[in-house]
């Protein structure tokens, strides 16, 4: 609230906020822009870079489309991997570069979120060829996973897949997301675009990519690898 | 030594119309503390310099501020705040860190700095009509703020065409727009935006910087989004702050160096590095009291990023890094603030606690 712009200033600036303003960007506003100025979707994990601190804790964020959204399907893919806790916890620790993982059951999607170091395609690779009899229960069980089943066998195929499914991650810094869009559609290299213009520039890109990570997340101890963590711990890894 | 005429120029565009060149052309209102600095365990692993391998905790006066041109106070608008902090040493000379709440600058050197500062001088405040915010929704964009009460002119137009045109102005300018008030200057991050190069006894040379983090954490307030909108005597009330806080207590900031690696823009200070590098924490800082007399402890100090302690750490090849130095001599001369350091009129590098 300005306070001395008068009653037409104060409810322009509370516009966006304004439910027939909302249902109007909704059905009108935002298909126009998509429309005239759509945006590409942006690749999911984390971008090349041949920094050390950039290789060290880098998140994977993958989003396993259940073939199945009813309770009963839920509950099948909650029990896929329940049933196999010792699989998985056997693999992840041979694996060696991992910091943390997870899976969680949101909506109609299971997610496995994890925290590993150096280059996806190896850890994908290192990951299923040690889990992979899990994986083969879960493809059963997630859109386009019968194709990739047994996960062993085709495992090039299994790393495309997940690198499909990962999220997209959001730069750290908001205006870098010019450059990552100038770049997937074709512009030119610094092509230059208005500061003001970044909301649309998200809204766009948000409806290209529907779920996104938001930056690259905080990190405890940064540009460490599980290797130097464990080695200092003197925990016997 | 940098260009004279260059480092005048950009006094002149930096010193807003009617101003004082007694006062400082930016950050011109501001408050004198003084302090504490313990260095952590581990600094003297990364930086040799006293204040880092220090035993003892080292003295420090500082001077927090606002960083527009204006004399007059204005604590509740949306500005950047600066935090410049001296180190006192037992034994070595005293040296600098100044930072402020933006964690990039606006221009990679002194000539296109001087063409930002020329192009993004205050002009008369706009307030957008209905029309043009309507217009700005429709076409998923931000419409420009409206003036804070009392603001009649400002540089927000100015700065954003001029970053509309220049990308490397964009990320400085963007993040000006949204920085907002700090509801104390101690619940504020402040960053050095310059690369520093340290070594500790191993001799190996890190590109670094510097950011203060506040133990109260950050926490800001917006005048414009206050429903009644907060009294004009709001726009002064970090002074008080800082006074009614020190006046029965310590507060205290934690002082991280986050290292840079092959690949990070270690001259340019308008990019930002990942927020992933490793991060040492190097020590931290206690304020202790608000000195009676502000004008020793304040407003004639003349801080400058050039006064480096005698070994552990040197300035990187940033170039406006480089004429800060002779800026901040320049400006120090024109205000009569207690000689800089550079100057050679004075061996004391400013007030003691």
């Amino acid at each position: 609230m300005s306070g001395d712009g008068g009653w037409l200033n104060d409810y322009m600036n509370a516009l966006p906020e304004k439910g027939w303003f909302k249902f109007l960007s909704r059905t009108l506003v935002v298909p126009y822009w998509i429309w005239r100025e759509g945006k590409a979707p942006l690749p999911g994990g984390p971008r090349p870079s041949p920094n050390p601190s950039d290789n060290a804790q880098r998140m994977m964020n993958l989003l396993m489309p259940l073939k199945d959204g009813s309770p009963v399907g839920r509950a099948e893919a909650v029990m896929a991997l329940a049933q196999n806790v010792d699989e998985i916890f056997a693999g992840l620790d041979n694996v060696g570069t991992v910091h943390s993982a997870r899976f969680l059951l949101i909506e109609d999607y299971i997610c496995m979120l994890s925290v590993y170091d150096g280059d996806f395609n190896n850890y994908i690779r290192d990951f299923i060829s040690t889990i992979g009899t899990v994986f083969d229960d879960l493809m059963l069980l997630v859109e386009g996973g019968d194709e990739l089943r047994p996960c062993e066998k085709n495992i090039e195929k299994f790393i495309d897949w997940v690198a499909a499914h990962d999220l997209f991650q959001a730069p750290d810094y908001p205006i870098d997301l010019f450059g990552l869009q100038n770049e997937a559609n074709g512009q030119p290299p610094g092509t230059l675009h208005e500061v003001r213009s970044l909301p649309r520039a998200l809204i766009l890109q948000l409806h290209a990519n529907r779920n996104i990570s938001l930056g690259g997340g905080y990190r405890g101890y940064p540009g460490h690898t599980a290797a130097q963590i464990r080695s200092k711990l003197g925990e016997g890894w | 030594m940098a260009d004279q005429k260059l480092v005048d120029d950009i006094l002149d565009a930096l010193y807003f119309p009617g101003t004082s060149r007694a006062r400082r052309p930016v950050h011109t209102v501001g408050i004198g503390v003084t302090g504490w600095f313990e260095p952590s365990p581990v600094a003297r692993n990364y930086c040799e310099a006293e204040h880092f391998t220090s035993k003892e905790p080292v003295k420090v006066t500082m001077r927090f501020s606002n960083g527009l041109g204006y004399p007059e106070t204005h604590d509740g608008w949306s500005d950047v705040r600066g935090m410049a902090v001296r180190f006192h040493p037992e034994h070595g000379k005293a040296t600098d860190l100044i930072s402020m709440t933006l964690p990039v600058f606006f221009s990679p050197d002194a000539e296109t700095f001087l063409a930002f500062a020329k192009a993004a001088r205050p002009v008369p405040c706009k307030r957008e009509s209905a029309w043009q915010k309507l217009k700005d929704y429709l076409a998923l964009r931000l419409p420009m703020p409206d003036p804070h009460p009392g603001q009649s002119e400002r540089p927000d137009e100015p700065a954003t065409a001029f970053a509309d045109a220049h990308g490397w102005a964009q990320p400085a300018v963007l993040d000006t727009s949204q920085i907002g008030a700090p509801v104390s200057y101690v619940r504020a991050a402040y960053h050095a935006v310059h690369a520093f190069i340290v070594h500790g006894d191993d001799k190996v040379e890190r590109w670094v910087r510097f950011s203060w983090q506040p133990v109260a954490g950050v926490m800001n307030t917006n005048m414009l989004n206050t429903d009644p909108p907060l009294a004009p005597a709001r726009l002064e009330y970090l002074q008080d702050d800082m006074r009614r806080r020190l006046k029965d207590g310590t507060e205290r900031f934690t002082l991280v160096m986050a290292i840079g690696e092959v690949g990070d823009d270690f001259d340019d200070p308008t990019r930002q590095w990942p927020l992933h590098r490793r991060r040492i924490i190097m020590g931290e800082l206690t304020l202790t009291s608000v000195p009676e007399d502000q004008q020793t402890f304040g407003e004639r100090l003349s801080f400058n990023p050039w006064l480096l302690p005698e070994k552990g750490m040197r300035a990187s090849a940033d170039k406006v890094l480089a004429i800060r130095r002779q800026a901040y001599e320049t400006s120090s001369k024109g205000r009569g603030a207690i000689p800089c350091p550079f100057s050679g009129a004075a061996s004391e590098t400013g007030a003691r606690p």
